[in-house]
């Protein structure tokens, strides 16, 4: 097997990384893929508790990188899909115990496994970004409508254009569609015109988020969250189906969306 | 009158030539003058006196390096007395242009001693600094300094112009705090006059 690996990243912290990448990862086991999630966020992890599978580690990438366990051995099973696993963090350590070639042989080992190795990248643009980015084939970078993590996302596409990932595609976290049509949060379009890339997806703001990430439940494996709908959404565009982009209710909303999509 | 001093950007430093005819006074006060103009464009530059058929003495050319001394970390002052006429340029208008095919994004920076062509936008976070004229055919969002050398010659022109800050010369200026129309392109030149930095119409 052959498998491809995406970086979720964004720069700015607190923008929903890991929540994308639980909830991607999650709704693409859920279409029978066989899936590995990569927590790159060595020293801060929290990718196992938004999967609700903590108390299961024994073993994390730096025992597989400093070979004190094989990369089996440290991968854990998701408790809900017996084809989607998390490769955690260490705790006790910080970045540098991991360094982007080992991480880039690390992946390599994965994708032959696996149909896709998602990573889940620390806020910031230092070592610990640079490890994750190092074995990823291509990258989404994941916003909110704000200006700040605008900005950072612009910083990070050209690292990554310097780092020879080329195209990245933008994920808009957190729309609150109430705020959008006031005029109080940067619109798409804004967002898109500033960025110049491709938008992967749009997922409304949703408190049902908070829960489900304090419950270690990914918000896809509910039925009705819109939020839910929206990552399933980026799940089957990365599978390379094209998905029309969902209408978060309101109308004027929903001509502005058609536009960007349009051009995009 | 004319200056008693003139610069010109080399490839591998800024060569100052002294007027051979005038009156050394003239010409250290009008080197301190520039000194005093200068920003820090000169940092990590070797500076190139040229001295070609001028005769000094040693103590004159000793307050020139005091002077010259005075360029925010200057690598080097080199006398040199070849009379510099290829692979030099004048800062301004015909000088070496610098062409950019992509849109600068934040934390990226493009510092050059001639202009700045730009094909692309230049977004909030990004900087250009050019010791000439600074063209952008895009937006121009993050902050922008021509004339980096002291040239208040410089302009800088883009097809929409909403810079974070847009410097020329010495002189800064930020744009009025209620944003413009977004969505038309409505090209603009930036220049100094009357010791202030104007914008207008660019007229095609």
């Amino acid at each position: 097997m052959a498998g491809k690996s995406l970086v979720i990243t964004s720069g700015k912290g607190g923008v929903g990384k890991t929540t994308t990448v639980a909830n991607i990862g999650t709704a693409l086991a859920m279409m029978d893929y066989k899936v590995c999630l990569i927590d790159a966020d060595i020293g801060l992890r929290n990718l196992d508790v938004v999967m609700g599978l903590e108390n299961r580690i024994v073993y994390d990438i730096v025992d597989v990188v400093e070979e004190n366990c094989r990369l089996e051995q440290a991968l854990i099973r998701d408790k809900r899909h017996k084809n989607l696993f998390l490769l955690p963090a260490a705790q006790t350590r910080d970045k540098t115990a991991v360094q982007p070639n080992q991480m880039e042989s690390l992946v390599e080992d994965l994708k032959k496994e696996m149909d896709y190795v998602v990573i889940d990248s620390p806020a910031g643009i230092e070592q610990g970004f640079k490890n994750a980015i190092a074995g990823a084939d291509f990258a989404l970078i994941v916003t909110t409508p704000e200006v700040s993590a605008v900005r950072d996302a612009d910083r990070i596409i050209g690292l990554l254009e310097a780092e020879g990932l080329r195209n990245p595609e933008v994920i808009i976290n957190r729309i609150n569609t109430d705020m959008v049509s006031r005029g109080d949060m940067m619109n798409i379009e804004d967002i898109i015109e500033i960025l110049a890339v491709k938008l992967k997806g749009i997922v409304p703001e949703d408190n049902i988020i908070i829960v489900s990430s304090n419950r270690g439940e990914p918000v896809v494996l509910k039925e009705n969250p819109k939020a839910g709908q929206a990552f399933k959404n980026i799940a089957r565009r990365i599978t390379g189906e094209e998905v029309n982009f969902i209408s978060l209710e309101d109308n004027s909303f929903f001509t502005k969306l058609k536009k960007i999509f349009s051009f995009s | 009158m004319k200056s008693p001093i003139t610069f010109k950007v080399a490839k591998d430093g800024i060569v100052l030539t002294l007027d051979p005819e005038a009156n050394f006074n003239r010409i250290k006060e009008a080197l301190r003058d520039h000194v005093n103009s200068a920003t820090n464009f000169y940092a990590g530059a070797d500076l190139y006196i040229n001295i070609a058929e001028s005769s000094f003495k040693i103590d004159q050319l000793n307050e020139i390096v005091n002077i010259a001394r005075g360029y925010k970390d200057v690598k080097n002052i080199i006398f040199t007395s070849d009379v510099v006429k290829r692979d030099t340029v004048e800062v301004n208008n015909e000088g070496e242009t610098y062409l950019i095919n992509r849109t600068l994004r934040s934390g990226q920076k493009i510092k050059k001693s001639g202009n700045v062509v730009i094909i692309g936008d230049i977004n909030p976070g990004a900087e250009v600094i050019a010791g000439g004229n600074i063209i952008v055919f895009g937006k121009i969002r993050g902050v922008v300094h021509a004339g980096a050398s002291g040239s208040t010659e410089a302009s800088v022109t883009a097809l929409k112009l909403e810079p974070t800050q847009l410097r020329i010369s010495k002189k800064i200026a930020r744009p009025p705090e209620e944003s413009s129309n977004k969505k038309s392109l409505k090209p603009e030149r930036a220049f100094i006059q009357d010791g202030q930095i104007m914008v207008e119409d660019f007229e095609i």
